[in-house]
């Protein structure tokens, strides 16, 4: 990038993305009538936990790869990755537990086929480590971290659903950890010796990511009580 | 970035995130360097995630609590 350190060419390149996802986060979570949004909120744990039930292989797969290249930033990138692991493990069984506590059924959620747009946003991680760089999964981690649940969405849900606090866990959790996580992100990116080629990966690589996201968000406010 | 087959010519990208319904003018000098330095690929995924508000629809008034919901 040229003269911009590297977290400022992202962030400045996710800031036009961000009116978009910021419109179809509060499409997913406005709906016409309570029961459609607890139904809604009860997909949306399901989906959820299909994708982050990916986080922690994609960051062991990511260091992993990181440990066979020749690369100057490898072993700060592997550091990274599997200290980030060790925090997201678990993180999956939060999800089954509010979707039981919202009235969900957790088996139903481990059987259900996750829908195809979970399966871009993880495969295509798969795809970018073992082919590209996995540099790139810094570009997925920075838009999902940096499009956490807000502070009080949580408490607001509980509001709107009628559902108990229990069923609001992850989304507690995450609001509070996601923000230090994104900063730890940015750090790292501008301390890495990064090439222009590895840039351009991470950038392309999160755009991709917020796009899927907003179709991710799009799809599961669509149907009950949603707008198409 | 710089040195990449995919680079655009830095007032195109302007020009083309302008087309596209970009308020590029309203941005400050440091966010125009960041967006000349747009390549290709970067630029078409842009332009996609702005046609993604056609399928939003019109905004409806929501509460400032309902933001976010992306989990890694």
């Amino acid at each position: 990038m040229t003269g911009q350190s590297a977290s400022t060419g992202l962030r400045g390149r996710l800031a036009l993305a961000a009116p978009t996802l910021d419109r179809a986060a509060r499409a997913l979570w406005t709906a016409d009538r309570p029961d459609h949004l607890r139904e809604r909120y009860r997909r949306y744990l399901t989906a959820m936990h299909a994708l982050i039930t990916a986080s922690v292989p994609l960051l062991e797969r990511a260091a992993d790869r990181c440990a066979r290249l020749p690369d100057a930033s490898a072993p700060l990138l592997a550091d990274y990755f599997l200290r980030h692991a060790q925090e997201e493990r678990g993180h999956d069984d939060w999800l089954l537990e509010d979707l039981a506590a919202a009235g969900g059924s957790p088996e139903a959620a481990r059987a259900a086929v996750p829908p195809p747009l979970v399966v871009e946003l993880a495969g295509a991680q798969y795809y970018r480590i073992e082919h590209r760089h996995p540099v790139a999964l810094l570009g997925y981690i920075a838009v999902l971290e940096g499009n956490a649940p807000g502070p009080r969405l949580a408490e607001r849900l509980a509001a709107d659903t009628g559902l108990p606090a229990a069923a609001f866990r992850t989304l507690r959790e995450h609001a509070a950890l996601d923000t230090g996580h994104l900063d730890d992100l940015h750090q790292l990116l501008d301390a890495l010796p990064l090439t222009a080629q590895q840039q351009l990966e991470t950038s392309v690589c999160a755009l991709h990511t917020a796009d899927t996201l907003t179709r991710l968000f799009l799809h599961l406010a669509a149907g009950q009580g949603g707008r198409p | 970035m710089t040195g990449h087959d995919h680079a655009q010519d830095p007032a195109d990208a302007l020009t083309a995130l302008e087309a596209a319904g970009f308020g590029v003018h309203a941005l400050t000098e440091e966010q125009h360097t960041v967006l000349r330095s747009l390549t290709g690929p970067e630029l078409a995924l842009l332009i996609d995630i702005k046609g993604r508000l056609d399928d939003v629809g019109p905004e409806v008034q929501a509460h400032s609590d309902l933001a976010g919901g992306a989990l890694f």
